[in-house]
């Protein structure tokens, strides 16, 4: 997903209905994880934030899920001083659609990340050096299971509900399926049961940009080294999946760098376009680790719920969260299509589910959209009272 | 409660008396779900509904109701065969594109399918179609030409026709008259104002 400075407005931080200064706590599981892979971790850490209060029943918990270049820092901000806030700042606070004075909302960063939990470039403390490529394989369910840990950790009996967008939507639906009794509702958003053979492309691409780096070296590499090139040749190329024509061409449309210069016969930065996307590759590298890339695009690569039980029917057999869906029309990476069929097969399964769909020209990261209809549809979804009310009204 | 409102009631009472409790229900064209929280709520059915507009998918969401962002015919077809105990069509009918590919696909989902539909046919519509030579406009058809989206009005004796030729049983009819009430035993293409129909195929 892109970078929130896209489209939020900055908020004063500490105005009301901001969720305000936060600081990440690290979990330090000391058990050990065994992956779907059989490879093994004496323990690891997960990197989370959590907004709100835990209330006394400890059922008021909503999980929210990042996709592949988030983090943790979901809403606030961690110091006076920060630019932006956390990436889903606009949805979650007091008062908003996911209200903080109503739910103890609780973000990890995933298993295999770069941004404070377990993952490539932590050091194995083996060998005293970074695990590179030698850290487990991890797949959607194992950052899952990770996350269920933390939970418990945390005191969670129930989760009210698991929200993410993207790879996040799909951590959503498999906790509903390892974790059954556990989760309440299931908001999946811009999403999929089954990374398609376009989707695993992109990601492939980029691989490749990060892999024919000479500095990426097998994945060893030092801390702040590594294939700066091709991480920041991989994060363009996924970005432009993020949007779509429309938006690109309304935010850009062809306007140059410098309109005075008329044509410049070179290959510098002509377009806007073109600085644009050098600058989210700029400022990716800086922020995201190349090997945890890797992993997290393998992650997504390697899901599809059918795959294990025959259909995706089977694989929501155990599924006993309401859950709902929202598919948007520009997304041309999980496009409504693929969103919809998660909503067919879990009610053939028989289960309660519900699918919405946006109509929005900003692509992918529409899930991030500012949109009070969004909002209205979330906050209904979270905060409908189980009591029936006897209204009638048309 | 206005007269729109509560013949929308009388509506809903007819419909709860036919479907079984504990059901399996699918509503096309469901809206805001006014008449599936009934259902839920008096005979305990599990709700389904389906309709274009994410403000009314909105509110099914805040009702409760399951419901699902789309069109009714594509979505039928991804069930398999009399996966539903009843497919309700309540004043839907007559706004639809196609609707014996609808209807057809109903029956095919649903072991039992109630169209409910306003009788074109009641006399104040002919009157006032023979008297002002314009659109019928009354309580019931409040809008203009031009300010209302197209519709194909349909008659209780249009309707009749319609499931005779295809072959589809009339297992139940209720029909009601201009006051959407009282039940209307005489003449009712002309003396009923509304009309509910329990088909199946």
């Amino acid at each position: 997903m892109t970078d929130p400075e896209e489209s939020a407005s900055a908020p004063t931080p500490l105005a009301p209905g901001e969720v305000g200064l936060v600081a990440p706590c690290d979990f330090v599981c000391a058990q050990s994880f065994t992956f779907r892979s059989g490879q093994t971790l004496p323990g690891f850490t997960l990197r989370y934030e959590t907004y709100g209060e835990l209330n006394a029943t400890r059922d008021n918990a909503v999980l929210i899920c990042h996709a592949l270049s988030g983090d943790h820092h979901c809403a606030g901000v961690h110091s006076l001083q920060d630019r932006k806030p956390g990436w889903w700042n606009n949805l979650i606070g007091p008062g908003k659609a996911v209200d903080t004075t109503r739910f103890f909302v609780v973000c990890a960063n995933v298993l295999g990340g770069c941004v404070g939990s377990s993952g490539p470039s932590s050091v194995d403390p083996a060998t005293g050096e970074p695990y590179g490529i030698g850290f487990p394989f991890v797949t959607i369910p194992d950052m899952v299971r990770a996350q269920k840990l933390l939970l418990d950790h945390l005191g969670v009996t129930t989760l009210h509900a698991v929200i993410g967008g993207s790879m996040g939507g799909m951590q959503a639906l498999q906790f509903a399926i390892e974790f059954p009794g556990f989760v309440r509702r299931v908001l999946a958003m811009a999403t999929t049961a089954r990374e398609s053979a376009q989707a695993i492309a992109f990601n492939e691409v980029g691989r490749q940009a990060i892999m024919q780096d000479p500095d990426w070296n097998h994945g060893a590499y030092p801390k702040g080294g590594g294939p700066r090139v091709g991480l920041a040749i991989a994060r363009m190329m996924a970005h432009i999946t993020y949007l779509s024509d429309a938006s690109m061409d309304r935010k850009f449309g062809r306007r140059k760098k410098n309109p005075g210069n008329g044509d410049v016969y070179n290959f510098d930065v002509q377009f806007e376009v073109e600085s644009y996307l050098r600058h989210q590759g700029q400022s990716f590298i800086n922020r995201f680790d190349a090997n945890s890339y890797l992993y997290i695009t393998r992650a997504l690569d390697q899901f599809d719920l059918a795959a294990a039980d025959g259909s995706l029917e089977a694989a929501f057999g155990p599924v006993q969260a309401e859950t709902l869906v929202v598919g948007f029309t520009s997304d041309w990476l999980f496009p409504p299509e693929q969103n919809r069929a998660i909503a067919h097969a879990l009610l053939r399964a028989g289960k309660r589910a519900s699918y919405a769909e946006l109509t929005t020209d900003l692509g992918h990261d529409s899930f991030l959209l500012e949109s009070e209809e969004l909002y209205t549809l979330v906050r209904s979804f979270l905060e409908r009272s189980q009591a029936p009310v006897v209204d009638f009204s048309i | 409660m206005n007269k729109v409102v509560e013949k929308r009631t009388v509506d809903m009472q007819i419909i709860g008396e036919w479907v079984a409790p504990g059901s399996r229900v699918l509503d096309l064209g469901s809206g805001r779900g006014a008449l599936l929280d009934y259902l839920v709520q008096t005979k305990e059915v599990s709700a389904l509904g389906v309709d274009l507009d994410f403000g009314r998918v909105t509110a099914c969401v805040a009702r409760g109701i399951p419901v699902y962002q789309g069109d009714m015919t594509a979505f039928m077809r991804e069930f398999p065969d009399r996966y539903f105990d009843r497919v309700i069509c309540s004043r839907t009918v007559q706004e639809l594109d196609d609707p014996t590919g609808v209807i057809l696909e109903a029956l095919r989902v649903g072991r039992a399918l109630t169209v409910g539909f306003v009788n074109f046919g009641f006399w104040k519509n002919r009157v006032d179609a023979l008297t002002r030579g314009r659109k019928v406009r009354n309580e019931v058809y409040t809008t203009e030409w031009f300010e209302s989206r197209p519709a194909n009005p349909v008659t209780i004796a249009d309707f009749e026709h319609f499931c005779a030729a295809k072959g589809i049983t009339i297992t139940r009819r209720a029909h009601l008259r201009g006051n959407w009430r009282s039940p209307c035993r005489f003449l009712p293409n002309l003396f009923a104002g509304y009309a509910l129909y329990d088909l199946r195929k």
